[in-house]
């Protein structure tokens, strides 16, 4: 150290451009990578287990729930969109079928529901969201309020659009 | 615990009685300390051994009477490695939470084996795993050698267009800008954070992690640091900053109370402007 010191303090003026050749950084970042993958596929290690034994939280659920519903949702809408392009017969006439069919209110609720609780959670979730993307609510307590905020309006939300 | 009764106890008696039956008080005083019953606690630890050919990861499950052992896991996994099993092998310094060696995963949750008070319900055994994700060394150490090249990557030093002032005079920093360093600069890269999260665990490879991340922040916005743009300009890809979603398990986890999450949303708000300053500017 005391060697090295005295060196830059020694070699500095005369041979900043040699000096700089004489100190080369080792090995760069992506090296170091390379080097990782290759040993511990070459050693063939184990991966410590992750999401078996991690603990979930409601944030976590909250975060997994808002890819599932976006996925769900989108894959929804574009299904509805190739069907009705793809398929003979206007709209009111499979309204009139899914009529026709006489499930009983409690399976047309549940259906309802079934689309009404993802479109709810997937706005309310995406204004907070947006509401972190302006750098708010990024304490734990905040997380967890915010958190609690979504799922009760989606949930009142989601009842109220079934009842319609 | 106990120890300390029986002082209290035996002061009492002291008092009362003079120094003529000192024996007789000595002997009350162990008589009156009844063995105290043992609090059995199991531990599952993960085990995997690089030197057993074929050798599978597994639970061992170690008993420890917590009337004899210290308060935290740390202290029971030096007590089962110095008195049960001496093969079993994990990282540790410093026991007071500014090293990070320790970091694990216990009962769930990533965090600091010296800082993480050993839950007494015995009923329960305490689980502990190495940080998730992570290629196994051997039992709870993980190899971290991508994790400490990503923070190379960062470069996570002072940076200065004009090299040549180099050292000459002292870079001032305002009260207010050193405070923005707050919150930021404890980080002790333990690596509790980074592998809590899942999108590092999916992406490790070309996401940075919240840790790393966070310090990337740190350096641009240092008021002494003149990199900002082109530290900001090498996270302009899908995967270094934007695999965060914001699942906020990093700054639930963080053993130091720091915000990783927080500061990843500021970067993505710089991001978002740092264009158009630099457009402004020519």
């Amino acid at each position: 150290m005391t060697f090295a010191r005295q060196g830059v303090c020694l070699s500095r003026p005369k041979y900043s451009i040699l000096y700089r050749h004489a100190a080369p950084m080792g090995t760069t970042a992506k090296e170091e990578m390379n080097k990782f993958w290759a040993k511990n596929t070459k050693l063939n290690r184990p991966m410590s287990p992750h999401l078996t034994i991690y603990k979930w939280s409601i944030p976590m659920m909250m975060s997994i729930t808002h890819r599932g519903t976006g996925v769900g949702l989108s894959g929804a809408i574009s299904a509805f969109a190739l069907a009705a392009l793809v398929l003979p017969g206007s709209y009111p006439h499979y309204l009139d079928l899914i009529h026709s069919l006489y499930v009983g209110p409690f399976l047309i609720g549940l259906a309802k529901f079934g689309i009404s609780f993802p479109v709810s959670y997937h706005t309310f979730n995406g204004i907070r969201h947006l509401w972190w993307d302006i750098g708010k609510g990024f304490r734990i307590p905040e997380v967890y309020r915010t958190g609690y905020t979504v799922i009760g309006l989606s949930i009142i939300t989601s009842v109220a659009l079934t009842f319609l | 615990n106990m120890s300390a009764v029986c002082v209290a106890l035996s002061r009492n008696v002291l008092a009362i009685r003079n120094p003529g039956t000192m024996v007789m008080v000595r002997y009350a005083q162990t008589a009156a300390a009844p063995a105290p019953e043992p609090r059995i606690k199991k531990f599952q630890i993960y085990r995997w051994d690089p030197d057993t050919a074929g050798d599978k990861p597994r639970m061992q499950t170690y008993d420890i009477d917590l009337n004899i052992c210290g308060p935290m896991v740390l202290d029971a996994l030096i007590k089962i490695k110095n008195e049960i099993d001496p093969t079993l092998t994990f990282r540790r310094s410093c026991r007071e939470g500014i090293c990070g060696s320790c970091a694990m995963n216990i009962n769930g949750g990533n965090t600091l084996a010296c800082l993480n008070k050993i839950d007494s319900n015995t009923s329960k055994p305490t689980k502990i795993y190495p940080l998730p994700h992570m290629y196994v060394v051997k039992d709870l150490v993980p190899d971290m050698s991508n994790f400490y090249a990503q923070y190379k990557s960062i470069e996570p030093y002072l940076k200065k267009k004009d090299e040549t002032q180099e050292g000459k005079d002292q870079y001032f920093q305002s009260v207010e800008d050193r405070q923005k360093l707050d919150g930021l600069y404890e980080c002790i890269l333990c690596a509790c954070c980074s592998t809590s999260c899942p999108s590092y665990w999916w992406n490790g490879d070309k996401y940075l992690g919240p840790a790393v991340l966070m310090q990337a922040y740190r350096w641009m916005i240092d008021s002494r640091d003149e990199f900002t743009e082109e530290r900001l300009s090498k996270l302009q890809d899908p995967f270094s900053l934007y695999r965060c979603h914001t699942i906020m398990n990093c700054t639930k986890t963080c053993p130091k109370g720091l915000n990783p999450g927080k500061a990843i949303a500021e970067i993505k708000k710089m991001m978002a402007t740092y264009k158009e300053k630099k457009a402004a500017a020519s």
